[in-house]
Formats: structure tokens, C-alpha cells, sequence
């Protein structure tokens, strides 16, 4: 497959759409957290690590009321 | 040309709103199809969006596309995190639905299907909406502050003190409820109860795979998570059908009640990662899931609506709950229309997401209109089913008896047709041993978006499988609602018992915790038993009184919205929370007045001890049974006590708040807010 072609395939409207409701899911579920922390610079210097940040996301989110009736 | 096309569009939107909402109102015994609540409710939730809700962003809220919010000032990629809006809502939604719009139209629809309906669409839209989106916006002015600490700092002290009091007291009384709901459901089910204890190794094993495995990857977990519990609930029906693993499953409502609280106080003491986050996650996934497919199923299948649209019950002799159509229908409803948790969650995590402050609208007053969207929709599903069997399911055995014989003789002479065969028929179809007596809400609900999936994929063969898909789906999210708010409630609990508590039992000893737990976990644990021991089912007594608390809640949010609005001088607009709160204020107090004081046993919780008493003193009641009889009485004094609790705390705190508004309006005290300071953005264009 030549790299135009590759790159055209990446603009079509369904593989854009697919692109953006898999972000979508992804920040929405919490999986892409921790890639959003380090993107932010998060920590400063000395960040979490992945784990890390996974316990202490879970301790803040579940310390207040996160589910409702 | 632009604008007369979009007149012309929003004009067919409101044509089809009040199309669909006159066909549900005007019809008088024709069949209505379950379509027309879809467009009334769709149409109406659009043109209060684009009109009142925009009405209520620029001219009473005045919302600032130029303001920083606290995601961008304070932004540390942990707790502020700019996020995209459609995530957010994403997120709220996910946070504020719970079982509450689903069980309360259910119950609801003993009145009929119009006026549950009607307060779905009209309460969201001007009551509940508006008090999702302000209390949204004033935190989100205050760096994300909550309830509480907001009618501390706008009320006044002793007005943060009764906002933190009422959230405990209704965060038992829901637990209990909610707890109810679950024990209802899963009682002598063993296909049922099977299936929701394997979701308690399943949660776990997620919980290990994202704890040490993969840290954080959610996606993966879940995705396995989900499979294994699909096949949990096909694996029940071979549960069901062994007598040996039946037997060990089929479980008395007192089992249950234990099994529940011992899993709440576990859950609540364990680890977080181990099982509340996994099932929560789990949760989240197949809660929205279903919601999306039971809009297209609702779509696809049109199902004809069996239930009229007012019942003889309106006079407030119904079956499932007692008391008449005001305030009880409103009371019952709940957080289909109002939810006064809401606030809890609006003044929590999701001020601290919002990349602009105009986002608050989509958020808060739009994930709302999704709310009561999925109370339409359980409402369809409930006067979906003939009325007898909507009836037989949901009334308690003291009322209609424990037979099919009997509940078909007491239904059929309240003028609703049904053949005990039909129930038999019904029950063995689902892979139930009965679907006779089962208050709550949860198994009619389940029996109604049973027949709606099956009719959309597999037929009547897959009913059984969809029931318990179903029962499931209702049970896996309340048992979250019971981790996550047992958790909390400990932890408002410590908060409550003092500095001095913190220090001898400090938060993450294990001593702590345990304490904290078992001091929460008793409270709860306290109503529900009660509730399983009720003659009249627990629903009864409980549902309302939850009503009420939740109400009384959004009654506390909607005075501090409301002296919010006077300092920042908007007196002009300020109807837009005063009026629904003076609405929910009259709602509540009359309920918590009829609930204690009404002179009807199954109103009114003295009448009911006394009307006990009676029996005791007359010799009526087995010895056997004197002591149980006296427990309900102490807990009907019980009951009766915490509603007028709860009326108090909010006598108290409309009191502390119209001294604040006559100082205010008379100008003797200084109007001052306590924002944030502005600091523009720095987004001048597209927002991450």
C-alpha cells in the first residue's frame, strides 16, 4: 500500500469517525487517564507511575459521591 | 433565509412534542403506542433546551465563554483536567443515572401512565434541569465547591451544617431502599441470584487484572468483565434448572437482606480497587448500553400501552404504595424529574472538568433531560404490560394474596382482567418460580424490557434470558450505588463524629474503617431489614420516605441556587428557582405531614402503630407473632420520626435562608459572593 493511499485511507470520513468514538470511549471510560496526566505535565518533575496514578484516581473519585439514584 | 428555516424546523419540533403529549392525554381507552411519549418527550426536552435553558445561560446565569474555569486555572491532569464536552456529559450521565428513574415511574404507574409522565417531562424541564445546571454553574464559580460548603459560605453556617446532616440522613435512607429494591428482585430467584454473585469474582478478577496486570486499562477489563458476566446470566438457567445448585440459590428475603449488608460493609471496607471501581466500570458500560437499546427497541418494537391513562388507584388506595396522586405521585417519581443528589455530583467531580464555563448547559441541564428521558422510558415499559400483570408483580401478598388464584380474584374485581394461568404461564417463560408479590419496581420493569428486547432479537425463547439480563442490569448498577455510597457515607460519618475521632481512629486504619463502616453499614443495614419484615411489602414505607429525602434535597439545593441568584442581583429572575422550589417544598411537607399524621393505616406511619397496638391489645395478633408486630410498630414510630426529621432540616433551612433574603432585600447585608476572581482564558479559539 503506497503512503498516499495509507494516508487517504486515515482521512476517510469512517475511519475518522471510528477514530473519534474510540477517543471518545477511551476518556470517557478513564482508560486514556493516565496518558492525560503525563500529557498535562501532571506531577511536575516526579509523576505518578501508571499504577500509581490508577490508586490515587480511584481513592479521589470514590472519597466523594460519584454514583447517584 | 437561515433564520426563517429554523423557525420553521423548531416549529415542527414543538408541533411533534405537543403532538405526541396530546395523543398520551387526550386518549380515553383507545390503545396509545408507546412511540407518541418517545416524541411528546423528545420535542418538549428540545424546545426547553434551546429556548428555556439558553434563556436561563445568558440572561439569569450570564455565562462567561470568556472566564477560565477551575479545569483550566487549576489544571493538574488529576482532579482539574479540561475535558471535552460531550465526555463530560458523558461522565455526569453516567454519574447521576441510577435506579431511581427506572423503579420510581414503575411504581408510579399504578396512577396510570399520564401523570407520571406528565411530571417526567414538565418536573425535568423546569424543575430538575434548572436545578442540575445552576448548582453546576455556582460551583464551577467557586473552584468546585460543594453543597454543602456553598450553603455555608452564601447561607450561612448553621445552613452548611443541616446540608451536610440531610445528606447523611437521606444517604441511609436511600441505601436502605435501594438495598430493598435488589432483595425484592433476587428473592427465591436462584437464576437471579446466582447471576449477581458471580458478578462478585467476576469484579474482583477485573479488579486484580487493572490493579497488577494492566494498570488503569479499563477498556480491556471491562471488555472481559462483560463477557464473563454474559455468561453468568445464561449460566443461571442451568443454576435454575439443577436442583442441587437451586437450592443453594434460592434464598428467603432475610437471606438476602444479610447477604447484602455483609457485602456492603466488605465492600465498603475492602480495598477500592478490589471491588467497587471494577464493578463500577462494569456498571457504567452496560448501563448505558442498555439505555441506547432500550430507546431503539422502544423505537422498533412500538409497543401498544395496556395501562389506562388514569387508575381508580388516583384516590390513594393502590396496591403498590399508598396515598393519592398529590403529592405521591411526585414523591414516587423522584429523580425521574427532580433528584436533589444531583446537586451532590453537579458540586463534586464535574465543575472541575468543564473546558468552558457555556459548557455548563450541554452538562447540566442536558444530561438531566437525558434522565427523565430513561424514566419515560421505563414508564413505557411498565404500561406496556397488561395492568393485571403490571399489578400482580408489583403488590405486596397482604393486599392481593399469595396465589395466583387469589391475586387474579382481587385484581380482576378491581377491573383489571387476569387468569392465574397467565401469571403461571408468565413466570415459567421468564425461568421463575413466581413473579407474584415482587415490590420494588425491578422485576415488572424487567419483565416489560424483556418483552421489548425479545421482540427486537430472538422471540419468546430468549424472554428468559432477557428477564435476567435484565434483573442483571438493575441490580449490578443499585449495588454500585450501595459500594460507592456506603464508602462515602463513612467517610461523611467520620467527618461528623469530629476532629477528635480522626485522631484516635485516623482515615486508613484499618480500626477506622471498620468502625466507620460498621456505624454506616448498621444504619442502612437497619431499614432494609425492616423494609424485608414489612406486612406491606417495605416499599411502602420506604419508597416515599425516600422520596421525601431526596426531594427535601433538592429543596436545599434549589434556596442556596436561590440566594445565589439574590446576591449576584438577579432578584428579576429569581422564579426560576423559587418556584420549583416552593413547589417541592409544598410536595414534601405535605408528604412528610400525610406519611406521619394521616389518619389511614397505610398512610400514615402512626395511624399504622396504633392501628398494630390495637390489634396486639385485642388479641388479635398470634402469640407467636406479638413481638414481631411490636417491631413494626416501634418501626413505624421509627419511620415516622425520621419524616418529620426531615421536614425539620428543611423548616430550618428555609428559615436561615429568609433571614438572609430579607437582609439582602432590604440591603442590611452586604451582597457578597464568594467566586473566584475572573481570569480570562486562554483559549480563544477551539477548547481541548
Amino acid at each position: 500500500m503506497t503512503g498516499r493511499l495509507r494516508a487517504a485511507l486515515r482521512r476517510a470520513w469512517p475511519v475518522t469517525t471510528l477514530r473519534q468514538a474510540w477517543r471518545f470511549v477511551r476518556e470517557w471510560s478513564g482508560d486514556a487517564a493516565y496518558e492525560t496526566y503525563r500529557a498535562r505535565g501532571g506531577g511536575g518533575s516526579v509523576p505518578l507511575s501508571r499504577e500509581e496514578f490508577y490508586l490515587d484516581s480511584l481513592e479521589r473519585r470514590y472519597g466523594q459521591p460519584s454514583r447517584c439514584c | 433565509m437561515n433564520r426563517i428555516l429554523s423557525t420553521v424546523a423548531w416549529l415542527v419540533v414543538a408541533l411533534v412534542g405537543a403532538g405526541g403529549l396530546s395523543a398520551i392525554a387526550l386518549s380515553r381507552g383507545e390503545p396509545v403506542n408507546g412511540v407518541f411519549f418517545v416524541a411528546g418527550a423528545l420535542g418538549t426536552y428540545l424546545v426547553a433546551y434551546r429556548f428555556y435553558s439558553a434563556f436561563i445561560a445568558a440572561r439569569v446565569l450570564s455565562l462567561d465563554a470568556t472566564r477560565a474555569t477551575p479545569a483550566e486555572r487549576l489544571d493538574d491532569g488529576r482532579d482539574f483536567v479540561p475535558t471535552n464536552r460531550w465526555v463530560v456529559l458523558g461522565h455526569h450521565f453516567a454519574a447521576i443515572a441510577g435506579p431511581g428513574p427506572l423503579v420510581g415511574p414503575t411504581l408510579a404507574a399504578q396512577f396510570g401512565y399520564l401523570p407520571g409522565t406528565l411530571w417526567l417531562v414538565a418536573g425535568a424541564v423546569l424543575g430538575g434541569c434548572v436545578q442540575d445546571f445552576v448548582i453546576l454553574f455556582f460551583s464551577l464559580r467557586r473552584d468546585g465547591r460543594s453543597l454543602g460548603q456553598m450553603a455555608r459560605d452564601e447561607v450561612g453556617r448553621r445552613a452548611g451544617l443541616l446540608a451536610m446532616v440531610s445528606v447523611l440522613a437521606i444517604m441511609v435512607i436511600l441505601l436502605a431502599v435501594v438495598a430493598l429494591v435488589v432483595v425484592n428482585a433476587l428473592k427465591h430467584s436462584p437464576w437471579g441470584a446466582f447471576t449477581i454473585a458471580a458478578s462478585i469474582p467476576i469484579a474482583m478478577l477485573m479488579g486484580v487484572y487493572m490493579r497488577f496486570l494492566r494498570p488503569g486499562r479499563v477498556l480491556e477489563a471491562s471488555g472481559v468483565g462483560f463477557v464473563l458476566l454474559l455468561g453468568a446470566v445464561v449460566g443461571g438457567q442451568w443454576v435454575a434448572h439443577s436442583p442441587e445448585w437451586a437450592r443453594v440459590f434460592t434464598l428467603t428475603g432475610p437471606a438476602l437482606a444479610i447477604a447484602v449488608i455483609v457485602y456492603g460493609f466488605a465492600a465498603s471496607a475492602m480495598p477500592v480497587w478490589l471491588l467497587l471501581a471494577p464493578r463500577d466500570y462494569l456498571s457504567a458500560f452496560i448501563k448505558v448500553g442498555v439505555v441506547l437499546a432500550l430507546a431503539a427497541g422502544i423505537l422498533l418494537v412500538r409497543p401498544t400501552i395496556h395501562m389506562p391513562s388514569l387508575t381508580r388507584f388516583v384516590d390513594g388506595t393502590g396496591p403498590v404504595f399508598a396515598g393519592t396522586i398529590f403529592p405521591f405521585c411526585f414523591i414516587t417519581i423522584a429523580c425521574g424529574a427532580v433528584s436533589g443528589f444531583h446537586a451532590l455530583i453537579s458540586s463534586g467531580t464535574t465543575p472541575k472538568l468543564l473546558t468552558r464555563e457555556t459548557d455548563a448547559r450541554l452538562v447540566g441541564y442536558g444530561s438531566m433531560l437525558m434522565e427523565s428521558f430513561v424514566g419515560v422510558m421505563a414508564m413505557v415499559a411498565a404500561c406496556a404490560l397488561e395492568p393485571g400483570v403490571y399489578f400482580a408483580i408489583n403488590s405486596p401478598a397482604g393486599i392481593v394474596g399469595a396465589t395466583a388464584e387469589q391475586a387474579a380474584a382481587t385484581i380482576s374485581a378491581w377491573g383489571f382482567p387476569l387468569e392465574p394461568a397467565t401469571m403461571h404461564a408468565l413466570a415459567r417463560q421468564v425461568g421463575e418460580e413466581t413473579l407474584l408479590n415482587r415490590t420494588g419496581g425491578a422485576p415488572s420493569l424487567a419483565v416489560g424490557m424483556a418483552h421489548i428486547f425479545s421482540n427486537t432479537i430472538g422471540g419468546y425463547r430468549l424472554l428468559g434470558i432477557w428477564y435476567h439480563f435484565a434483573i442483571m442490569f438493575e441490580a449490578l448498577f443499585i449495588l454500585t450505588v450501595l459500594d460507592a455510597g456506603t464508602r462515602v457515607g463513612r467517610f461523611m460519618v467520620e467527618e461528623l463524629l469530629g476532629p477528635r475521632f480522626r485522631r484516635a481512629l485516623p482515615r486508613g486504619s484499618w480500626k477506622g474503617t471498620l468502625a466507620t463502616s460498621a456505624i454506616i453499614v448498621a444504619a442502612w443495614g437497619y431499614f432494609l431489614f425492616q423494609g424485608v419484615l414489612d406486612p406491606l411489602g417495605g416499599i411502602n414505607s420506604l419508597w416515599p420516605l425516600f422520596g421525601i429525602a431526596n426531594q427535601i434535597l433538592a429543596s436545599v439545593a434549589l434556596v442556596v441556587a436561590t440566594t445565589i441568584l439574590l446576591k449576584m442581583g438577579r432578584t428579576r429572575y429569581v422564579w426560576v428557582t423559587l418556584l420549583p422550589m416552593t413547589w417541592l417544598v409544598i410536595v414534601t411537607l405535605t408528604g412528610a405531614w400525610q406519611k406521619t399524621f394521616h389518619p389511614d393505616a397505610r398512610i400514615g406511619f402512626l395511624a399504622q402503630a396504633r392501628a398494630l397496638e390495637q390489634q396486639i391489645a385485642d388479641g388479635r395478633v398470634p402469640e407467636a407473632k406479638v413481638a414481631d408486630t411490636r417491631h413494626v410498630v416501634f418501626n413505624n414510630r421509627l419511620d415516622a420520626g425520621v419524616t418529620l426529621l426531615f421536614a425539620l432540616l428543611v423548616l430550618a433551612l428555609l428559615g436561615e435562608a429568609g433571614l438572609e433574603w430579607r437582609r439582602i432585600l432590604a440591603g442590611r447585608a452586604p451582597a457578597s459572593l464568594t467566586e473566584s476572581p475572573y481570569v480570562r482564558t486562554q483559549w480563544a479559539g477551539d477548547a481541548p
